[in-house]
């Protein structure tokens, strides 16, 4: 059975609100930015119901016929919305956007609104907890140390900028020399063209050096004397990859 | 055959039991006379109001006077009044009641099916917390009896209903069952279950869409400054 945990409480009352309608014949939708879970929450309320996308309007049609229950899913891409009848059917709808909103409110008698994970932090945290053991073991990284809220989390586009921004950062951390070589050959490989290729591409050596020795021995001096180079070269080089 | 003289007849009961409201009072403002439908009209409107209104509308001297307005108290609704006066003591008002309309939208009976109300209502109101976060008040009579809803159409006029108090400050909502009152439906009585939302202010953006949702149902909406009531028919059958 599909799995559903949420700690906001706007959440927990639109499942509220679905349970209560469990057994009705009503129309509902759920609105919300793609990948903040609308589908996995109509499943995980109507594990029996079959579904259908929005994008596939015969099968719609075809499913209104012979089904009393019934999850449409990218309903936003549905082009005929004037024209279908909900009525005396449980029909769950999921839309990334409202479109035309007099239509919307026409079909469906409850329209539910399920925010963007940046205004539910504590679902962000579990959401990330399972994509974080989820990289683990894809990647085959189980003895990876590292703490999760040092993870740059990225939630510009949901769960899925969301597991990009965790693979990424898991995928950075456990590459060794011979990983980085390979990634900095395949991108001058793609990259590298004009007439000054070889300072241009120095700061992919130097920037990551600077920036990580000033981190770990805190002043100039001492890092100038680890990279056995001089004080006034260093300070140099800072200034030429604008490195605070 | 006994014949009798019109002066014999007592006129009282037929007055008592006429369903438009009658109120005779002294020239002090005093009731003197009431009948049954005009004590329930004071149910809603005060004595002083009525007074006045039968003095603005009197004849300018003794005699009858019909006078044709749109008034409306509660889920009254007259269109004339007849004042009238016989001597300096007392003065008479008559409210005639305005016909309701008859719905011609026959009842889909295959859209009803037997619901809850109160599960439908409990749902509503979950939908409408999930956006806003004015207090809210719930009184609603647990035994009501499931009775045959368009599940989906009355959601939507419940919605729409709740909605209209979206900005609202103390939402106070009750559901109970009319007793004594009745609708006529398919040339049946059914009781009336009545839904009240009550706030210190509502938007009427919707107040249309409430209308004709709440026709189509065979619904009475009664759609106040401040309040907003649906009479719901039971149907059970």
């Amino acid at each position: 059975m599909e799995q559903f945990f949420t700690n906001s409480e706007q959440v927990q009352n639109i499942i509220k609100g679905f349970n209560l309608t469990k057994t009705l014949f009503v129309s509902s939708i759920i609105i919300g930015k793609p990948h903040t879970g609308k589908k996995s929450l109509a499943r995980y309320l109507f594990p029996e119901a079959p579904i259908v996308s929005g994008e596939d309007q015969e099968a719609v049609e075809e499913l209104l016929k012979e089904a009393d229950e019934l999850i449409i899913t990218d309903f936003e891409k549905l082009r005929n919305q004037e024209s279908l009848n909900l009525d005396n059917k449980r029909v769950i709808a999921t839309a990334n956007y409202m479109g035309n909103q007099q239509t919307i409110d026409n079909l469906f008698a409850f329209i539910y609104m399920l925010p963007p994970l940046k205004e539910r932090p504590d679902d962000t945290a579990f959401i990330r907890d399972i994509f974080i053991a989820e990289a683990r073991s894809n990647l085959m990284l189980d003895t990876l140390d590292f703490s999760v809220e040092e993870i740059p989390v990225n939630l510009s586009d949901n769960s899925k900028t969301l597991k990009r921004s965790i693979y990424q950062y898991l995928v950075n951390l456990s590459m060794d020399a011979r990983d980085i070589e390979e990634a900095v050959y395949h991108y001058i490989l793609k990259n590298l063209d004009g007439n000054n290729g070889y300072k241009e591409y120095l700061g992919l050596y130097e920037k990551p050096l600077i920036r990580a020795g000033l981190e770990k021995f805190g002043s100039q001096l001492q890092l100038s004397q680890v990279l056995g180079i001089n004080r006034n070269t260093l300070r140099k080089k800072i200034n030429e990859h604008h490195i605070d | 055959m006994n014949t009798t003289s019109i002066e014999q007849i007592n006129f009282q009961s037929f007055i008592d039991w006429d369903n438009s409201p009658f109120i005779l009072f002294s020239a002090q403002g005093k009731i003197l006379y009431l009948n049954n439908s005009a004590e329930i009209l004071f149910g809603y409107v005060s004595k002083k109001e009525l007074y006045d209104l039968a003095l603005a509308y009197a004849p300018q001297s003794f005699g009858h006077k019909t006078t044709t307005l749109a008034l409306n108290y509660d889920s009254f609704s007259f269109y004339a009044i007849t004042v009238g006066y016989e001597n300096e003591d007392q003065i008479s008002i008559r409210f005639y009641n305005t016909p309701r309309t008859k719905s011609v939208t026959p009842l889909e009976r295959d859209k009803l099916v037997t619901t809850n109300i109160n599960l439908l209502l409990e749902a509503n109101i979950t939908l409408f917390k999930t956006k806003n976060s004015n207090p809210l008040q719930l009184l609603t009579d647990p035994d009501i009896p499931s009775f045959k809803i368009d599940q989906n159409s009355f959601s939507k006029l419940l919605r729409k209903t709740l909605d209209a108090f979206r900005a609202s400050d103390s939402i106070n909502i009750t559901l109970k069952l009319l007793v004594g009152e009745h609708v006529i439906i398919g040339g049946k009585k059914k009781p009336i279950v009545q839904l009240a939302v009550k706030a210190n202010g509502r938007y009427s953006d919707a107040d249309e869409e409430i209308r004709t949702l709440a026709t189509q149902s065979h619904i009475t909406p009664l759609l106040k400054e401040r309040s907003i009531r649906l009479e719901i028919p039971l149907i059970r059958d």
